[in-house]
């Protein structure tokens, strides 16, 4: 110990001899008798610092991309979502909007949001304050730079209220180039009038997503009764677009020619969403809609598993008595279920699978051969094995109950398989 | 273990258990306030301002165990507090001896002048660290939060005085 310290600790041994005085204790007593409680202090709220934070996160999310999908999720549209859309909203891959019009009668039309590619614009919009159970309110186009989109398909939601719709709308694909678009909305009033609203909110084309695949495919597949050639398939994140021509005759003759075109991404068939055909002057063009691929393409293929063709069949069926089971009509079964006289004529009402349609149906009987008049009813029906079949009720002008009915032949799906190879393995 | 179950009782607003635990070190309270206010009179003071406010901020005492270093530390920022209002600077040379009811610890007075001499060599700062360290056993941590710096000024306060008092012993011991 150095002499300094030494020193230091000697004054302070003479210090301890100091000692409080006796009334310090009396004196410190009669202080804190006079002493005010204290006052509890409230446990301080914490909802200032939340909403520091929750501030704190919206200025940085709408600033940092990493953190930016929690202020660009369209919110509110799970219900409607498909597991695709859904996990492109959850990744931020769509536009909020929240543009609003209100109509004349109270009525709330809000944007809340638009996701954008290549192959088509969704929409997503909450009517408020609906009064009428109705949908007084019908959708336009979509218009802006470059830009007139119809509308595709939609779906909507009532609340449990019943005060509020949510929807989703599809339109054709935006231009890039627009940076403004306009919705037409056409809303009834009380009187019966149709009135036109617009509204019209801002788009940022870059927020569009990329395409994933554009190809031009220009394959051609031989069917029954001509020919398809597949043009392009364009796949964006939302959705798979296939579009081509088709060339055969008796194709209006079912009523979903290209249900059985699947696509096949690695294998495992893409769920299809939709198909169309309309006619111009240089032929019936198609589209058909798959979901989005998956992340990974190694193999992309279009199978043509069956398609619309004709079958002569030249068959007899006995109408009496009328029996429980089918009668094979080279390979599709027709039931007989009813045959009745009426003031019209007779009625034989027949099921058969969804895709049949029966060509050149007479009956015969005591009145002769008689053609088919008119079919006058038609319903789908499930079978208890779960099974779809088509029941429709033949109109023959004449009273006499005939013993048999005649079949030519048959429009119906026949098998194709015939593979176009998009993407080999 | 009994102060922080007294801590507690006079956290919930005990008041004889607040006296309780300042009259258990109450003259260590006594000396450090005497040696920052000079006499018994304003001491005491300082010491009655000190047990109201620790009374009334109780609660704002996080850790039982740190009551002695804390309540310490209001005491000092009292003292000062009411050496400021009374515009009065009070060096330990100036000391008045104290009163007659007061046991006078300054026996040796030669000795103790010599240390007064020695601590005239440093600054205030210097001065106050080396005190609350070396006369009333605070450690660093406390000195730290009495006199408003950190631990490393703290540390370095007291080295330098020290070493400015040795260099000047050495020196006449040398002569």
């Amino acid at each position: 110990m150095n002499e300094i310290e030494k020193r230091l600790k000697e004054e302070k041994q003479r210090m301890e001899s100091v000692t409080a005085p006796p009334e310090l204790g009396g004196r410190l007593w009669q202080a804190l008798e006079a002493a005010p409680a204290p006052v509890q202090k409230k446990p301080k709220p914490k909802w200032p610092m939340a909403v520091a934070a929750f501030l704190l996160v919206c200025l940085i999310g709408y600033n940092y991309n990493g953190l930016a999908y929690y202020g660009k999720k369209i919110i509110g549209f799970d219900e409607l979502m498909s597991g695709t859309l859904a996990e492109l909203n959850d990744k931020g891959m769509g536009q909020t909007i929240g543009e609003q019009v209100q109509f004349e009668d109270g009525t709330t039309l809000k944007i809340d949001g638009i996701m954008t590619d290549a192959n088509q614009l969704i929409l997503y919009y909450t009517l408020s304050n609906v009064k009428d159970m109705e949908h007084d309110i019908s959708f336009g186009k979509i218009t802006g730079f470059l830009t007139d989109s119809n509308k595709g398909a939609g779906m909507s939601n009532f609340n449990e209220e019943k005060s509020e719709i949510k929807g989703q709308l599809t339109f054709d694909p935006v231009s890039p180039f627009a940076k403004k678009l306009t919705l037409e909305v056409e809303k009834s009033t009380d009187d019966g009038q149709w009135v036109t609203s617009k509204i019209t909110f801002p788009y940022d084309p870059n927020q569009a997503m990329q395409t994933e695949i554009k190809q031009k495919l220009m394959k051609k597949v031989k069917v029954d009764k001509g020919t398809i050639t597949f043009k392009t398939i364009t796949a964006t994140p939302t959705i798979t677009i296939i579009k081509g021509t088709v060339n055969v005759e008796n194709l209006d003759r079912v009523q979903l020619p290209f249900e059985q075109v699947v696509l096949r991404a690695n294998g495992k068939e893409v769920p299809q969403i939709g198909t169309g055909t309309h006619s111009s002057i240089g032929g019936t063009k198609f589209e058909i809609s798959f979901d989005a691929l998956p992340k990974k393409v190694d193999s992309l293929e279009l199978v043509v598993k069956e398609f619309v063709g004709y079958t002569k069949v030249d068959e007899t069926i006995p109408l009496h008595p009328i029996q429980d089971q089918a009668f094979q009509l080279k390979g599709e079964d027709l039931w007989v279920n009813g045959v009745k006289k009426t003031e019209e004529g007779v009625q034989i009402t027949i099921a058969s699978d969804v895709d049949v349609l029966l060509d050149g149906v007479t009956i015969e009987g005591e009145g002769g051969e008689v053609p088919l008049k008119t079919t006058i009813r038609q319903d789908y029906k499930e079978l208890d094995d779960g099974r779809m079949v088509k029941e429709r009720t033949l109109l023959f002008s004449t009273d006499v109950v005939p013993d048999t009915l005649s079949v030519k032949g048959m429009h119906h799906m026949k098998p194709v398989d015939e593979v176009v190879e998009i993407l080999g393995e | 273990m009994k102060v922080v179950q007294l801590v507690r009782k006079a956290k919930k607003g005990n008041k004889k258990a607040l006296l309780e635990l300042i009259m258990a070190q109450q003259d260590d309270y006594y000396r450090l306030a005497l040696s920052y206010m000079g006499n018994a009179h304003d001491a005491m003071d300082a010491m009655e301002e000190m047990i109201v406010s620790l009374y009334t901020n109780m609660g704002q005492l996080k850790k039982e165990e740190a009551f002695y270093s804390w309540s310490k530390t209001i005491l000092v920022n009292r003292c000062k507090q009411m050496l400021k209002k009374q515009q009065k600077v009070v060096l330990m040379d100036e000391w008045e001896p104290a009163p007659a009811d007061v046991h006078n610890p300054y026996e040796q007075k030669e000795q103790r002048m010599e240390l007064q001499e020695m601590l005239l060599l440093v600054n205030d700062y210097q001065k106050e660290a080396i005190e609350l360290k070396y006369f009333h056993d605070l450690d660093y941590e406390t000195i730290a939060g009495m006199t408003n710096v950190s631990i490393g000024t703290v540390k370095s306060r007291i080295f330098q005085g020290l070493k400015k008092i040795r260099d000047q012993y050495r020196g006449e011991t040398h002569e």
